[in-house]
Order: C-alpha cells, then sequence, then structure tokens
C-alpha cells in the first residue's frame, strides 16, 4: 500500500469513525462515568461514589425481577416472533392466489408506529370494553372479563403477544427473502429421493437459511431488550413491578425521579447483560458449526 | 422629504425597540397542552395584547403535550437551553428550585402587586420552597370531584347529596353495583400514575391524615391515613375489574357509556361531560361524619428561569397572564387568580360556587424536592393495597422508602 492510499482511507474512512465517536461512543462513556457519579436533577453537581449506586441496585430487590422479566419479555418475544415469522414466510413462499396483496397486507403491524399499536392493544385489552374480553364472554370461553394488563400473572404474556403481533412481519420479510434464495434444485431433488416435506424442512431448507436465521435472532434479541413504547403504555412496569424490564425502569428512574447517576447505573447493567444474551447466541452458533465440521 | 420620512420612520422603529429597555427582548415561553380546548388560539390572542402593551417585546410560545412537557423541561435545562419562562406542575417546583433551574421570585412579587391573597392559598403555597417563592400560580384544579350519573342514582333510589360522606358513599357504591349486567358503583384506578396519587392523597387528607408529617418523615402509616387507605380499600368491590391498571381515563370511558355510576375527577372533567347526553351532576369530595372533605390540589406555576437574560420582561408576562382580565382567558384548569376563577367558573362550569369552597380548602401536595420518589412509593403501595395487602403493611412498606430518601 502506497502512502498516498493510507491518506486517502483516512480521508473517506474519518467522517464516519468521527460520527460515531460523537453519536455513540460519546454518550456511552458518558454513560459509564455516570453511572459512579451520584448525579441527580437536585443534585447536579456530580459526586463519585464509586460503586455505590451499583452495590444499592444489586441489594434492592427490584434489580432481581428487573433482570428476570427483561430475559423473559426478550426470549418470549423472540422466541414467538421468529417463530409465527418462519410460518408466515412459509406461507407466503408458496405459490397462492393474492400472494402480492397477502404480502403487503402482513407488513401492516411493523409499519404502525410503536406508540399506535400499543394504544390499539391496551383498547383491545380493557376488562370492560376490549374485544378479546368480549370474544371470550360471547363464545363462553369465560365469564367474566379478564384484566390481562392488571392481573401479574396474565401481564407480561399480554405484553409479550402485543410485542410479537407488531414484530413478527419483520421476521417475516427477513425469512422469506432467504426462503427465496434457498436452492429449488436441492429441494427438487430432495423430493425425488422421496423425502417428506418435514424432512425437507429441517435437512435442506433450514441449513440453507441458518446464517440469516442467526442474524434475524440476534437483531431481534437487541430490538426486543431495548423495546420501550409498548410496555410503557400499556402497563408502565406494572401491575406493581411485573413487566418492568430494563429501558422502562431506566426511563422511571431517570425521568421519573430525576435519578440521573442511577439511571445511567441501569443502563450499564442493561448493556452488559444484552452483550452477554448476544454472546451467547454467539457461542451456541460457534459450537453448532464446530459440530457440523466435525460430522 | 422621502428621507425625512425614512428617518421619521427609522426613529419610530427604534423608539418601539427601545420603549422596555436597550434592545428588543424576545421572551422564550414553553407551556404545555393538557385538553384539545384550542386553548393556543385564547393564549396566541393573550400574547398579541401582551406585546401591544409591552412594546418592544415579543414572545415566542412553545406548546408541548403534557407526556413530553417534563422530559423536554428536563433536558433543556440540563443542556444550558431553558426557556425564559415555563409552566411547571406544582410537584416539580421543589426540585426545580433546589437543583437552581428557576429564580427565586419573592423579591419581584413583593416589589409588585402580585400577592398571596390574590391567589388560591394552596396555589400560592405550591410555588413555595425553604420559605422563597419560586413561581407564581397560573391555573388550578383539585382530586377530586365525584361525578354521579343522576339517572341511575334516580333508579336506585338514592340521594346524590348522600355521597358526601365515606358511609354515604360506600352504600351508594354497593347499590349501584351489578357486574352481571355491567354496571359498577365507583370508578377506582390504581395504575402507576399521579391521578392514583391525587385521589388518595383526598381520603388521606379528609380523614386528618397526612402523606409527609411537618418534620419531613412519612405520615403515610399513621393511624388517620391507614384508616383512609382502609377505606379504599373497602370500596375495590364496587369497581370494576382491573383497577391496578386502570387510569382515571379508563374510568371516564364507563362513566360516559353509563356503565359506572361514579368516577372521580377535577373540575376539569366538566367540558366532557356538557358534551354528552348523561344526565351528570357532582359532589365535592368526600369525608368521614363530621369532617370535611379536603381536595388535592393540582395546577401550574409559571417560573422563570435562572439562566434567562430577560428576567425583568419575563416578569412582566407573568403579572400580565395572572391578571384578573387575562388569567381565565389562557388556562384550560381553573385560572388561579381568585377573581379570574369566579367569572370563569360561573360562565363555564357547573356549580361554581362548590368548586370554589373545595378549591379554597384543598391542600398541595408534599413541597419536597424528592417528591416524585414520594410519589413513586405511594403509586407502589396503592398497588400493594389494590393486590390485597394489608393497609399497614403497605403504608409501613412504603414509609420505609420514604423515610430513606
Amino acid at each position: 500500500m502506497i502512502k498516498t492510499d493510507k491518506w486517502m482511507i483516512w480521508a473517506f474512512v474519518g467522517p464516519t469513525v468521527l460520527l460515531l465517536a460523537v453519536m455513540m461512543y460519546y454518550p456511552m462513556i458518558g454513560t459509564l462515568i455516570e453511572s459512579f457519579y451520584s448525579t441527580s436533577f437536585i443534585n447536579p453537581k456530580p459526586e463519585f461514589v464509586g460503586f455505590s449506586l451499583y452495590n444499592k441496585i444489586f441489594s434492592s430487590g427490584n434489580f432481581g425481577i428487573v433482570v428476570r422479566n427483561s430475559l423473559a419479555w426478550t426470549i418470549g418475544v423472540v422466541f414467538l416472533q421468529n417463530l409465527i415469522g418462519f410460518g408466515v414466510a412459509l406461507l407466503l413462499n408458496q405459490r397462492l392466489p393474492g400472494q402480492g396483496i397477502m404480502r403487503a397486507l402482513i407488513l401492516l403491524p411493523w409499519i404502525l408506529p410503536g406508540v399506535v399499536a400499543a394504544i390499539l392493544w391496551r383498547f383491545m385489552y380493557d376488562p370492560q370494553l376490549g374485544i378479546i374480553n368480549s370474544f371470550l364472554i360471547g363464545t363462553g370461553l369465560s365469564n367474566t372479563g379478564i384484566a390481562w394488563l392488571a392481573q401479574e400473572s396474565t401481564a407480561m404474556i399480554a405484553v409479550i403477544i402485543a410485542a410479537v403481533w407488531k414484530g413478527f412481519p419483520f421476521s417475516t420479510l427477513v425469512f422469506l427473502a432467504a426462503l427465496q434464495n434457498v436452492d429449488r434444485e436441492q429441494i427438487e431433488a430432495a423430493t425425488v429421493d422421496g423425502a417428506s416435506a418435514l424432512r425437507r424442512l429441517f435437512d435442506v431448507v433450514l441449513p440453507a437459511m441458518r446464517k440469516v436465521i442467526v442474524v434475524n435472532v440476534i437483531l431481534t434479541t437487541i430490538l426486543t431488550f431495548n423495546y420501550f413504547d409498548m410496555i410503557w403504555i400499556l402497563t408502565r412496569g406494572g401491575p406493581r413491578d411485573a413487566t418492568h424490564i430494563f429501558p422502562t425502569k431506566i426511563y422511571q428512574v431517570g425521568f421519573g425521579q430525576f435519578r440521573f447517576g442511577e439511571a445511567a447505573t441501569y443502563g450499564v447493567l442493561s448493556v452488559l447483560m444484552l452483550s452477554v444474551l448476544v454472546a451467547f447466541y454467539f457461542i451456541a452458533q460457534g459450537s453448532g458449526r464446530n459440530k457440523r465440521a466435525k460430522a | 422629504m422621502k428621507s425625512a420620512l425614512m428617518m421619521a420612520t427609522a426613529i419610530s422603529l427604534i423608539s418601539a425597540a427601545t420603549a422596555y429597555g436597550q434592545e428588543p427582548v424576545i421572551l422564550k415561553f414553553w407551556d404545555n397542552q393538557q385538553t384539545e380546548s384550542g386553548l393556543s388560539q385564547f393564549q396566541q390572542a393573550a400574547v398579541d395584547r401582551f406585546e401591544s402593551e409591552n412594546p418592544g417585546i415579543t414572545v415566542e410560545v412553545t406548546t408541548i403535550p403534557y407526556p413530553e412537557f417534563q422530559q423536554r423541561l428536563l433536558t433543556a435545562v440540563q443542556g444550558g437551553n431553558a426557556p425564559d419562562i415555563s409552566t411547571l406542575d406544582q410537584i416539580w417546583v421543589a426540585a426545580f428550585a433546589k437543583a437552581g433551574a428557576i429564580s427565586d421570585l419573592t423579591k419581584m412579587a413583593s416589589d409588585s402587586d402580585i400577592s398571596r391573597d390574590a391567589f388560591f392559598p394552596g396555589a400560592w403555597d405550591s410555588a413555595d420552597y425553604n420559605g422563597k417563592l419560586y413561581g407564581i400560580p397560573f391555573n388550578v384544579d383539585a382530586w377530586s370531584f365525584t361525578y354521579v350519573n343522576k339517572a341511575l342514582f334516580a333508579k336506585a333510589g338514592i340521594d346524590p347529596s348522600s355521597i358526601m360522606s365515606w358511609d354515604g358513599l360506600k352504600l351508594a357504591a354497593e347499590k349501584l353495583t351489578d357486574p352481571a349486567n355491567g354496571q359498577f358503583g365507583l370508578g377506582l384506578f390504581g395504575h402507576k400514575g399521579e391521578d392514583t396519587v391525587v385521589v388518595t392523597d383526598s381520603f388521606i387528607f379528609s380523614n386528618g391524615g397526612s402523606v409527609l408529617n411537618s418534620d419531613g418523615s412519612c405520615g403515610l402509616n399513621s393511624p388517620a391515613s391507614v384508616e383512609a387507605l382502609n377505606y379504599l380499600a373497602s370500596l375495590v368491590p364496587y369497581a370494576p375489574n382491573g383497577i391496578l391498571n386502570a387510569s382515571s381515563g379508563d374510568m371516564r370511558e364507563l362513566f360516559l357509556n353509563g356503565s359506572l355510576a361514579m368516577e372521580f375527577w377535577p373540575a376539569l372533567e366538566q367540558p366532557t361531560l356538557q358534551k354528552s347526553d348523561l344526565n351528570w351532576d357532582f359532589v365535592a369530595g368526600q369525608a368521614p361524619e363530621g369532617k370535611t372533605a379536603i381536595g388535592t390540589y393540582g395546577g401550574w406555576n409559571l417560573a422563570i428561569y435562572k439562566t434567562s437574560p430577560n428576567k425583568e420582561a419575563a416578569w412582566k408576562f407573568i403579572e400580565f397572564m395572572t391578571r384578573e382580565d387575562v388569567n381565565g382567558d389562557v388556562v384550560d384548569l381553573v385560572p388561579a387568580n381568585i377573581k379570574a376563577a369566579k367569572t370563569f367558573l360561573e360562565k363555564n362550569r357547573l356549580g361554581a360556587e362548590r368548586i370554589m369552597k373545595y378549591l379554597d380548602n384543598a391542600k398541595a401536595r408534599p413541597l419536597s424536592p424528592v417528591y416524585l420518589e414520594v410519589s413513586d412509593a405511594e403509586m407502589a403501595m396503592m398497588q400493594d393495597i389494590y393486590s390485597g395487602m394489608p393497609a399497614q403493611e403497605a403504608a409501613d412498606k412504603a414509609c420505609k422508602v420514604i423515610d430513606a430518601l
């Protein structure tokens, strides 16, 4: 590489690096530093407190609840969203009449702004006026309306269902694109060899889509873990703390109570936990690859 | 001739600009929009009037939806971009004062015609932090008036005035509850929102209890407060299912469609009810027999930010906006100026006298810089109580949190 090339590379890459540094890394480092200071709105002069905010959070009963809820929420939404997304993608990949319109309509929940989708689900879950309870009572499945969002036993499931409805078209879109790239000759060869539809799915289609599935799962994990609007509008983390996840807790502590230092600490812990989750996927993916290589 | 005319025009423009001070002043005023009442139109008309009365001062009004308002203000203050003036929720004043974000207005007020007697006492007190005045009351309301569906009351043979006592309210709620037919007596709500707190406070205040004692310690677990909390818990069977995620807005829907006989709302609810087909009336709060119903103040104060370079002009604007002949035109709650409030209520609300009396008697929420944390603890307490935890245990738990703040 000649010297002029080096300068050219920096000239092209420099603005991007600078933008990343200013827009992404500066706030992240700022948040990390803030987590060691007891900064709040009423105490704007930062006071270094070391790890005491971390200790405070770890020793409070809330932290365990937030971690447990974040895991349940993320795993629940990611699993169902990708499962349903994949199923719908398989359907849309068939040569059926009205396929074009179906593909467009299926995107509707994903196109809706998060706030609108959440309000829509709030109406549907309404214990007295909601369409879900009307259906259950009308069909005799329940005698009285269920307060889906007001019971600790049902609130998390209810918010997960709403988020899955909002997010599955994204997975469908990604999977559909991947399905269309699966080698048709391999599928036809498997069919000629007498492989059943299920066998073709597991032995031909899924291995061919493996990379896309992994990327999609990682992407939806990150998006779901940081998803704020749906839970905030539906339950504000309630009833009690039944649906509090990291983003809602950060918002409550930061903007609800003006305690910026503690909110930053929750933010740092949230990034750490998300990193662990994503690392877990990468490790799982790596071990899967090694097993296949050995086989 | 032409040059003389130009000179004259220039002189008149300069003199207009310098009529107030040396240079033209642009005041940035931020307000929040709580209702869809078209208020901004009236505010703009008032601003035009202010500008014509005060040549050289221009007011730029920014109206921000209520859910975003607090966040926008915090970000602006933290970023050093605060406006000159804004409305501030009564419960934020102490925190903004402690943070050094807003100016002490004590001297400005004592040097002017603005004084405590012109405003509702509780509203004036809500701007007081450590004996200094950090805001001027702009608008007020009180939680809560109990709105009644007169048709349902008549059908059940209940006199609406009977619900002024705790016993009467409970008895009426019981008679008016018929879940099999989708009818409920009372709209209790216990979601994580400030409306849950203010209604709870009014029951506590009406029984002689308190949220914080005069020494700043928690008063929620005092016998009087716990008695009020137990009373609220005893009303649960007469409320629609789902209290823990229900808000005053949800109860409004049920009240409007006739499936709820009573709802708790401030006077702000009246325009909505006036537009409906309901035959309604209201009672100004409830208290145990022999005690007086005390409401919880809600409302907004006008504050001047410390970073404002135009404090004198900002004060003039505050004087103008809280004036008797202006205050009623620029608020969507009730004007904080008593005389303006009287005129406003007589013109726009049913039962003006009852509302005035209730406002006069209402109490502000604790004036603490950590109020929002106190409020969070109180919300958690109510969620515990409505989930079935004994009131004393829930109140002790909340007090443990509050006393550690």
